[in-house]
């Protein structure tokens, strides 16, 4: 095996066949370094949250990502290929001077024009004080009621966009909630509050990946549509909606639905 | 829903359907049965030694050393597939990749446990890596295969780490991505490893010339089985891999493959196939009146023992390498499922006849004046021990395709295009 070892002998046959197996070895040991290298380097330049993100969206089905210029009816249909990102799509401002044309129905959730919407049900609020404060929407709040049990962030804790904001956990369901936008949590709240974390961005941020006015409304009736086919007996398959309205505490009232499934849809998770 | 089935449930990939925890258990049990038993007799065979086999110092090589062969030989599909889709670029086969990678790993990991238990001296493993005979094509093949199966393991963990519960560990998903995006260095890897040591199993038999049945002339230091196990292996690697992408359909009711990919596979099997019995027959040809007679055997001192054994030479290359091969080759038997599964099977019981051709059949051959035909028959422990090495494959891919995503393609967006440099 080595110079040292009893049997080695310095002939060609030993050397080559030795050198190609140290070789082999060496480049296979090498590539799990690397990955482990570049793995950490992700870490250290804060990009592992857009990665991991990225990797989740990719893993979402077509119906749960659609652009938002179909949501707002300003196009008939797109599926977007950004991860929701629309800071950097080039085709942004091609359809967002598009008008909107937008069914109005209400399903019994509210929303503000005042607001800006993550498509991971939180909204954005820009406060006097310059902070972002984070909380979570209607839709969510209707599925939810109010939480078991919540674990936000420690003051001064670095939020990635995409990343992990805060968990909550609701009948035996953990729940994560994807943070809107990157920067310090400079102060937290809770269900009670009305809001979770309160973010001061590092500079002013781009908020063109949040959805707003005429998208809004959009955007949560295909989500209301999603949860009607997703709690609709599997053996009922899907039917044509009534009406009617979301009703609050829906994970109290209906226990016995897909939850493990509407709550990866709804929060965007895995 | 139980507590221990929601738990289940939640470690099953969003939208994968999946059988219930109860009757995934059912499904499991008899194959842990036969994994337990194999243990024990592997358990036997490490405690007493191997005088619980029926191999002796004529047969040293018997059903393991066969069977090893031959699942080598099927879990081809691994490196060859890898192969096509990341060196050749064959994006079509990537929905199989994943399968392809638990079935190479399940192969080449239980043929090295049953080498282990057939060396009989475990913790000696290691004098073949610091005392080398590097004239020995065993030593090669030990060297490549523990190498290779270092690359199958480091496929297989971008997989599990895949896993809906897994993934959401960010340092583990970050690995994963990373790791993902240098397995074509390891595909090409372990195309070198698998080129050379599914050729140094053929080898071995190859360069034994107090072996006339087996005895070949070759090009350099290789001897040309060699080359035919190689062109055996890849051919046989993707119709194996066939057999088992059926059968996950067949058991769990559902299309998982495209039939696209299918005739793909099958078409690739069939030319392999092709070349390889066209080779097969130069080969035999050549050997039978050239290089045995200058050994000093004719064909009837191989084939006037057993009356089979001249027949197997026909079998194995006629009914179970050229019909297969046209079975695949043939558009109308090709576009169908039912045709591409007979020739996928009939080419795996080719490389399962060839294997055993080339291990019991030669040791039982005299080679000299005196010698008798010895006929070998494997112990129970033999047997369950092996037993337990399939059962340890269909667990470990029962297990990957309910919790790991095996069959699922990327549905949205490239992941790999994060610009955030």
């Amino acid at each position: 095996m080595f110079p040292w070892t009893d049997g080695f002998h310095w002939t060609a046959t030993h050397i080559i066949f030795l050198s190609l197996f140290f070789t082999a070895l060496a480049i296979i040991i090498s590539t799990v370094i690397f990955a482990l290298w570049r793995a950490g380097s992700d870490f250290r330049k804060h990009r592992a949250a857009a990665i991991c993100w990225r990797d989740n969206f990719a893993e979402l089905p077509e119906a749960e990502r659609h652009c938002r210029h179909q949501l707002a009816g300003r196009v008939e249909s797109r599926i977007c290929d950004n991860a929701f990102d629309c800071r950097t799509c080039s085709n942004y401002p091609n359809f967002a001077s598009l008008p909107a044309n937008v069914p109005t129905r209400n399903g019994g959730v509210c929303y503000s024009d005042k607001l800006l919407y993550h498509r991971g049900h939180t909204w954005v609020r820009h406060e006097w004080d310059g902070t972002y404060a984070v909380g979570l929407d209607e839709f969510a709040i209707h599925l939810i009621g109010r939480p078991d049990s919540v674990e936000l962030p420690s003051l001064f804790d670095e939020l990635e966009s995409e990343g992990i904001a805060w968990t909550m956990t609701k009948n035996g369901h953990k729940i994560r909630v994807r943070a809107p936008l990157s920067g310090t949590v400079v102060s937290t709240g809770g269900p009670e509050k009305g809001w979770f974390v309160k973010i001061l961005p590092h500079g002013e941020p781009n908020l063109r990946h949040l959805l707003r006015g005429p998208e809004v409304p959009g955007w949560l009736a295909s989500e209301i549509d999603r949860l009607q086919l997703q709690l609709s007996s599997r053996s009922g398959g899907p039917c044509l909606a009534d009406g009617g309205m979301l009703m609050p505490d829906l994970m109290d009232a209906e226990p016995k639905g897909n939850w493990d499934a509407v709550l990866a849809s709804t929060f965007l998770d895995s | 829903m139980s507590e221990t089935a929601l738990i289940d449930q939640r470690w099953i990939a969003r939208g994968a359907e999946r059988t219930s925890t109860t009757r995934f258990l059912l499904w499991l049990a008899p194959w842990v049965f036969l994994l337990l038993l194999g243990i024990y007799a592997a358990g036997l065979c490490f405690y007493y030694g191997l005088n619980q086999t029926n191999m002796d110092n004529r047969f040293a090589f018997g059903m393991w050393i066969f069977l090893d062969l031959a699942i080598i030989a099927m879990g081809a599909g691994a490196f060859f597939t890898g192969f096509l889709v990341y060196i050749l670029k064959q994006e079509d086969l990537k929905p199989v990749l994943n399968s392809a990678v638990v079935v190479g790993l399940t192969c080449y990991s239980g043929a090295v446990v049953v080498l282990m238990v057939d060396v009989g001296q475990p913790l000696r493993a290691w004098f073949t890596f610091w005392y080398p005979n590097t004239h020995s094509m065993l030593t090669e093949v030990t060297f490549c295969i523990s190498c290779y199966l270092l690359v199958l393991i480091l496929e297989y963990i971008p997989v599990v780490l895949r896993n809906r519960q897994l993934r959401k560990i960010p340092s583990f998903m970050i690995f994963e991505h990373q790791l993902h995006k240098l397995v074509p260095v390891l595909a090409g890897v372990g195309t070198f490893l698998s080129f050379f040591h599914q050729g140094s199993l053929g080898g071995l038999y190859g360069v034994l010339r107090g072996r006339p049945f087996v005895y070949r002339q070759g090009f350099a230091i290789w001897p040309s089985t060699f080359f035919l196990f190689i062109l055996s292996a890849i051919a046989v690697g993707p119709s194996f891999l066939m057999l088992v992408l059926s059968t996950v359909e067949k058991v769990t009711v559902r299309q998982l493959v495209q039939p696209s990919v299918f005739r793909e596979l099958g078409f690739i099997s069939g030319v392999l196939l092709a070349l390889y019995v066209a080779a097969k027959a130069v080969d035999t040809y050549f050997w039978l009146n050239v290089t045995s007679p200058a050994l000093g055997f004719g064909p009837w001192d191989y084939y006037s023992y057993w009356p089979l054994s001249a027949t197997f030479l026909f079998i194995a290359t006629v009914p179970l390498g050229l019909i297969p091969a046209i079975l695949f080759i043939v558009p109308f038997t090709a576009r169908r499922r039912q045709w591409l599964l007979l020739a996928a099977g009939l080419a795996c019981c080719g490389v399962l006849l060839n294997r055993f051709v080339f291990t019991v059949q030669t040791l039982a051959l005299p080679t000299l004046p005196f010698d008798e035909f010895p006929k070998y028959t494997p112990s129970w422990q033999e047997v369950a021990t092996f037993g337990g090495v399939i059962a340890y494959g269909v667990i470990v891919y029962s297990l990957s395709y309910r919790y790991l995503p095996l069959f699922e393609t990327s549905k949205g967006g490239d992941k790999e295009n994060v610009s955030l440099d």
